[in-house]
C-alpha cells in the first residue's frame, strides 16, 4: 500500500457547492449542465469567479456519447479568466477522484482554491450506446467481450451474495424502496415518489436476479463544489482516500466484498483520526441495490451478510442515503461523487452532527474513494 | 468492448486454449438484453473457476437450471459478429447434466478411488493397501462380463452379459462402463450393495478404476464422496511416463505385444484425462516404488479417517 | 504411399436441442402424427443461436482426433464440406485447422456440393493419403441447415457434424479401410440456393426420381459392379437420408434388406443434417460394426451427384464417449426464437 509522505497540516474547506437537478434534461447539453452547476457553486460560495485558481472536471462517457473529450479546457473557458484545468476519469468514481485530486493539489500548495465539477450527459443517445460506453468501466477484454453489461456484473455479485447469505428477493427490494422513500423530500432527485417494495420485486428482470428497480437510472446532471485552503467555512474535508482493486470480477478472490472500499475506508478513518461511531450520515454508492448492502459491510458498519439489517431496522443515529442515493436521485455517472459531498453538507447542517461519510466507487469497485466531511460548529 | 476487428480477434484467439478447461460455476447471471453484436436473446454469463485454479468469465450454454458449484465443460461457440460480418468465436461452458446440491443429499461416505493407466500398478497398490490398512479399507469387487484370465486376482466378479444388463436395469449398479478392447466389448461396474456393505462394516471402500467409472462414481455419490488418487508412472514428461509404462507392461509378461500397444495408447488418453479433468483428482501420486506409493495413499487415508 | 487409406478416428457433434416433427406440423394446423409417419422422421436437431457449421465441425473434429489417438500436429489436411459455411469467403477448414492446433503446414479448403460435400471431403483426403501427399488428414461434413418457415423442408432440415481422421491403412489404429470410391455427377436442378438467399428452393416431387433415386441407384449399381460385389455381401449400407422413406425405398430397389440399413439409419431421431447426414450414419455404424464387416456408403448431393464408398472394418468398432446431457425439446415458438436470434 502506498504511504503518502507526511502532509502539511493545511485544512481544506468546502466553501461552496451547487448542482442541477439530476433527471432527463432535454434542454441542456453537457456544456449547459457544467455551466449551471458552476454558476450555482460560485454563487453559493459568495466568491468571484476569478478567485478560482484551477478547474477539475470529472466525466466518464463524454467521448463515447458526444465525441467530446478535453473537458478541462471546455469548463475553464466558461470562466472569464480561463484558469488551468484538467479532466479526471475513473468511471463512476470520477467525481470523488476529482475531489481527491483537488485535495492533493491544494495540499501541495500549488493552488489555493479549486473548482471541482462532475458532469454527465447520458440521454442524447439510445440506451444501448450508453450501456456500451458504461462497460468501459469494466475489463473490455475479459468482461465486455463475453457480452456482459453493468447490470450483468452486479447480477453476478447478487447471485453469489444470495447463495452465500440467503438474502431473499423481498429483503433486497427493501433497499430501493428505502432510497425512494428518502428522495420524496429531495427536489434535486430524479424520482421523488415513494415506490413500494412489492413493485420493485415485480419489475422486469434485467440481469437475474437484479430487476429494473434494483438499478440506478440513466440521468443527466452536474454537481460542482469549491474547495479551498485560502478561504474557510464550517465544512472541512477531514479525509480523502483512494484505493484500487482488479478491474475484472474474474480476478478477485471473492464476489461479495470489494477490497477497495475496505481499504479506502480504513485509510480515511485513520487520516481523520475518528471511528465509525463518529459518523452520523452516509452517502454510499448504490449503483445497484446489492451494492448498498455490500458497501455497508465493506465500510465496516455491518458484518458480512448483514448489511440488510440497516434496511430492515433503520438506525435512528445513522442515516444512509438520506438524499435518495443513486437509485432515486439518478446517477449521471461522474457527477455522483461530487453531489454526495453536497448532500452530506446539507444533512450535517440540518442535523447539527459532526461527521459524514461519502463513498463512491467506479466499475465493480475497481476504484473507490472515501471522503469524510466534518461540520465544525 | 474491444472492437470486433481482425487484429483484436487474432489476439483474442490466443486466449482460447487457456480457457478450454473444465471448471465449476462461481456465480452466474442472465443478461436479458445483450449489447449490439451479440445474439439478441437472453444471455447466461458466469464466473467460472477453471481446473487450473484461475477464473474466467464465460457464456453458459443451454437453458437448464444451473447452480453455483456445478461442473461445466468447454465448448467452442460463436461469440459475436461485427457490423461487417466478421465472426468472433470463443469458449463457452456447457453445464454437465446431473448436479447434486450438497445440502440436499445426505453425505453417503467416502470411496477411495485409484485411477491410472494400465501398468502403473493400481491393482498392486490396492491389494497391498487392503493388507496394510485392513481395518480401514476394503476393496470393492469389479463386476465384469469379460472372461476370467489366469493372472486375475480376487478383484473381479465375473457375470454373463445378461446378468450384467439385469443388474443395470434393476438399478443395482452405482456406475458402469463399456470399455472396448481388441476383440470384445467388455462391461465393468460396481454394485451398490457391495459398496454399502463396506460402509456398514465401518470401512472405506476402495476401487481400482478408470476415467469413465471414476466420473460415474463422482456423479452417483457426489464428487465430495470420492477420495480420488491419480496414479502416474515416473517420468518428467508424458513421453517418459509412457515409456516407463511400456517397459512395465512388457516386464509384467501378461499381455501380447498388440495388447500392450493398445494399453499404451489408452494410457496416453488417461494422462490427458488427468490434465483435462484435474477437478476429479484430489491427489496425484507418482508410483516410483510400490512401497512409497502405498505409504502415500496410506497417509492420505489415515488423515481422512482421523478427521 | 499407401494402397488404401483407412479411418483411424471419428467423431460427431449434435446440438442439444430437438424439436418434434409433430410440433412443427401442429403449428401449421396439420395432423402431427400423420406428417411424422409420412416423412418417417420423429424429431430433428436445432442449433443454438451461437452454434454454426464451424463450431460443430470443430467439436466433431476434436473428438475424431481424440479417438484416433494421434496428436493434432500430425494432421496435414483438413477439408470441410457444408452448405452453411459461416462465410461466403473465409474458409471453415482454415478456422477448424487453426482451432484444433493442426500443423499449420496443412492443405485446407472448403467444399460445397449440397449434402455430399462431406463425402467429397473424404474422397479428397483419401486420395491425398494414397498419393503419399499427407500421412493423416481430417474430413468433415457439417451443417446448420435452414428452411423457410412453412416449407416442407422445415420438417427435416437439421444441424450436425461428423468428422473422420484418415491415415494409411497400415496405421496401428486403423479402424476401417476405404476399399473403393466412385462418384456420379450430372447437372440436375432439383434443389438450389441462390447466392443472396437465406433459404433454399426445390423442385417438389422432382427431387425424387430425377434427383435422389436416379443418382443413388446409378452410383450404387456402379460401385457394386466395379468392385464385383453383390448386395448380400454387404453387412451395413448407408444412404443419404433426406427423410425416413427414401433410403428404405432405394435400399429395397437395389437389393438390400432393412437389416442391412438399420444401424446407419439415423435420420428418424436427428433429421437431415445435410453434409453430415450420411457421414453420421457411418459414424454410427463404426461404433458397432465388427472386424471384417463390409460397409457401403452412398451419399447424395442435390445439383446433383453421389459419392459411393466401399469400406471394410479392420477391427471391431469403437464406442464414442456418451453425451453428458439429455436432449432438450423445444416448442415451435422457442424453435423460431432460436433461429431468429442467429447472427
Amino acid at each position: 500500500m502506498y504511504n503518502p509522505p507526511e502532509r502539511m497540516p493545511q485544512d481544506i474547506f468546502l466553501i461552496g457547492a451547487g448542482q442541477t437537478r439530476f433527471c432527463e434534461q432535454w434542454d441542456m447539453s453537457l456544456r449547459d449542465l457544467i455551466e449551471a452547476s458552476v454558476t450555482a457553486a460560485i454563487t453559493d460560495a459568495k466568491l468571484s469567479a476569478i478567485d478560482i485558481d484551477m478547474v477539475i472536471v470529472a466525466n466518464m462517457i463524454g467521448d463515447a456519447v458526444a465525441d467530446q473529450a478535453h473537458l478541462g479546457a471546455l469548463a475553464a473557458s466558461l470562466l472569464p479568466h480561463r484558469p488551468p484545468a484538467l479532466r479526471v476519469e475513473a468511471a463512476c468514481a470520477s467525481g470523488s477522484v476529482a475531489v481527491h485530486t483537488a485535495c492533493s493539489l491544494l495540499r501541495s500548495g500549488d493552488v489555493g482554491t479549486v473548482l471541482v465539477v462532475g458532469a454527465e450527459k447520458m440521454t442524447d443517445v439510445p440506451n444501448e450506446v450508453v450501456s456500451r460506453a458504461l462497460m468501459g468501466a469494466s475489463d473490455a477484454e475479459k468482461d465486455a467481450a463475453a457480452g456482459l453489461t453493468f447490470p450483468g456484473i452486479f447480477g453476478l455479485v447478487a447471485q453469489r451474495y444470495q447463495h452465500d447469505y440467503d438474502l431473499t428477493r423481498e429483503q433486497l427490494s427493501l433497499v430501493s424502496a428505502q432510497h425512494h422513500q428518502h428522495a420524496v423530500t429531495n427536489p434535486n432527485a430524479q424520482f421523488q415518489k415513494a415506490i413500494p417494495a412489492e413493485m420493485i420485486s415485480e419489475s422486469p428482470l434485467v440481469a437475474d436476479p437484479l430487476r429494473l428497480l434494483d438499478c440506478s437510472p440513466i440521468s443527466d446532471g452536474a454537481a460542482a463544489c469549491i474547495l479551498s485552503v485560502k478561504h474557510r467555512s464550517p465544512f472541512r474535508i477531514a479525509a480523502s482516500q483512494l484505493s484500487t482493486d482488479t478491474l475484472s470480477l474474474a480476478d478477485r478472490p471473492t464476489l461479495t466484498s470489494f477490497s477497495a472500499t475496505k481499504e479506502a475506508a480504513q485509510k480515511a478513518f485513520r487520516e481523520a483520526d475518528i471511528t465509525r461511531d463518529d459518523i452520523s450520515h452516509i452517502e454510499l454508492h448504490d449503483c445497484f441495490s446489492i451494492a448498498a448492502l455490500i458497501s455497508l459491510e465493506d465500510l465496516g458498519f455491518a458484518e458480512p451478510g448483514n448489511g440488510i439489517s440497516f434496511y430492515e431496522q433503520p438506525d435512528p443515529n445513522l442515516t444512509i442515503n438520506q438524499s435518495g442515493g443513486l437509485k432515486a436521485c439518478g446517477h449521471p455517472v461522474a457527477a455522483t461523487g461530487v453531489k454526495q459531498l453536497i448532500d452530506l453538507r446539507r444533512e450535517l447542517r440540518a442535523s447539527g452532527e459532526q461527521f459524514g461519510l461519502a463513498h463512491n466507487f467506479g466499475g465493480a469497485g475497481a476504484t473507490c474513494c472515501v471522503h469524510l466531511l466534518e461540520h465544525a460548529a | 468492448m474491444p472492437p470486433n476487428t481482425p487484429a483484436v480477434l487474432a489476439r483474442a484467439k490466443k486466449n482460447r486454449d487457456r480457457r478450454s478447461q473444465a471448471g465449476t460455476i462461481v456465480s452466474y447471471t442472465t443478461v436479458r438484453h445483450p449489447p449490439a453484436g451479440f445474439a439478441p436473446q437472453p444471455r447466461r454469463i458466469a464466473v467460472i473457476a477453471l481446473a487450473d485454479g484461475t477464473q474466467t468469465i464465460g457464456v453458459v450454454t443451454g437453458d437448464e437450471v444451473i447452480a453455483i458449484g456445478q461442473t461445466v465443460l468447454p465448448r467452442l461457440r460463436l461469440n459475436r459478429v461485427s457490423h461487417d460480418g466478421l465472426r468472433g468465436y470463443d469458449i463457452a461452458y456447457e453445464p454437465v447434466a446431473t448436479v447434486r446440491e450438497p445440502l440436499q443429499t445426505p453425505f453417503p461416505g467416502y470411496i477411495l478411488a485409484l485411477t491410472g493407466p494400465s501398468g502403473v500398478g493400481k491393482s498392486s497398490i490396492n491389494l497391498l493397501l487392503a493388507t496394510v490398512l485392513s481395518d480401514q479399507v476394503a476393496p470393492v469387487p469389479i463386476v465384469t462380463t469379460r472372461e476370467p484370465k489366469a493372472h486375475d486376482g480376487t478383484e473381479y466378479r465375473y457375470v454373463t452379459t445378461e446378468e450384467f444388463q439385469s443388474l443395470r436395469e434393476q438399478g443395482q449398479l452405482a456406475t458402469w462402463a463399456d470399455i472396448p478392447s481388441q476383440d470384445e466389448r467388455r462391461l465393468y461396474g460396481y454394485v451398490v450393495s457391495d459398496i454399502e456393505a463396506i460402509w456398514q462394516s465401518g470401512k472405506i471402500p476402495s476401487v481400482v478404476t478408470e476415467m469413465h467409472l471414476l466420473q460415474g462414481l463422482a456423479q452417483h455419490y457426489g464428487r465430495r464422496s470420492i477420495l480420488s488418487c491419480g496414479l502416474l508412472p515416473p517420468g518428467r514428461s508424458r513421453r517418459k511416463m509412457l515409456s516407463t509404462l511400456l517397459h512395465r507392461l512388457r516386464h509384467r509378461g501378461r499381455d501380447t505385444e498388440q495388447s500392450i500397444r493398445d494399453r499404451v495408447r489408452n494410457a496416453e488418453a488417461d494422462l490427458r484425462f488427468f490434465a483435462d479433468r484435474a477437478d476429479l483428482f484430489d491427489h496425484l501420486i507418482v508410483n516410483e516404488h510400490l512401497d512409497g506409493a502405498v505409504e502415500q495413499v496410506k497417509g492420505i487415508v489415515l488423515e481422512l479417517v482421523k478427521a | 504411399m499407401s494402397t488404401h487409406s483407412a479411418i483411424i478416428g471419428f467423431g460427431l457433434h449434435l446440438p442439444q436441442n430437438r424439436i418434434r416433427i409433430s410440433e412443427i406440423a401442429e403449428s401449421r394446423q396439420e395432423d402431427g402424427a400423420a406428417v411424422r409417419d409420412s416423412i418417417g422422421v420423429e424429431e430433428k436437431t436445432v442449433p443454438d443461436a451461437d452454434e454454426d457449421a464451424f463450431t460443430l465441425a470443430y467439436e466433431a473434429g476434436k473428438q475424431a482426433i481424440d479417438v484416433a489417438g494421434i496428436k493434432p500436429t500430425e494432421i496435414s489436411a483438413v477439408f470441410v464440406g457444408s452448405e452453411s459455411h459461416p462465410y461466403a469467403v473465409k474458409p471453415t477448414s482454415g478456422m477448424v485447422a487453426d482451432a484444433l492446433n493442426v500443423d499449420p503446414f496443412c492443405h485446407c479448403a472448403d467444399l460445397e456440393f449440397a449434402c455430399k460435400a462431406g463425402t467429397a471431403a473424404m474422397q479428397i483426403v483419401d486420395s491425398m493419403i494414397r498419393a503419399g501427399q499427407v500421412r493423416y488428414g481430417l474430413a468433415i461434413g457439417s451443417d446448420t441447415a435452414q428452411a423457410r418457415p412453412g416449407d416442407a423442408l422445415e420438417y427435416t432440415a437439421a444441424a450436425g457434424a461428423a468428422a473422420f481422421v484418415l491415415g494409411p491403412e497400415q496405421s496401428r489404429a486403423a479402424l476401417c479401410r476405404i476399399d473403393r470410391t466412385i462418384s456420379f455427377t450430372t447437372d440436375t436442378a432439383d434443389f438450389w440456393r441462390a447466392a443472396d438467399s437465406s433459404y433454399p428452393s426445390h423442385g417438389g416431387r422432382f427431387t425424387g426420381e430425377p434427383g435422389y433415386f436416379h443418382h443413388v441407384r446409378t452410383a450404387t449399381q456402379g460401385i457394386l459392379e466395379v468392385a464385383k460385389i453383390s448386395p448380400a455381401e454387404i453387412d451395413h449400407v448407408i444412404f443419404h437420408m433426406p427423410n425416413g422413406k427414401f433410403p428404405s425405398r432405394i435400399a429395397k430397389e437395389c437389393g438390400f434388406t432393412d437389416a442391412q440399413l438399420a444401424t446407419g439409419f439415423i435420420v428418424p431421431r436427428i433429421g437431415n443434417t445435410y453434409s453430415a447426414c450420411s457421414l453420421l450414419g457411418l459414424a454410427h455404424v463404426l461404433q458397432s460394426a465388427k472386424k471384417s464387416e463390409r460397409i457401403l456408403l452412398v451419399s447424395y448431393g442435390s445439383g446433383a451427384g453421389c459419392d459411393a464408398f466401399l469400406l471394410t472394418m479392420l477391427r471391431n468398432g469403437v464406442n464414442l464417449p456418451g453425451v453428458a446431457e439429455l436432449p432438450r425439446y423445444l416448442s415451435y415458438s422457442e424453435y423460431r426464437e432460436r433461429l431468429a436470434a442467429r447472427l
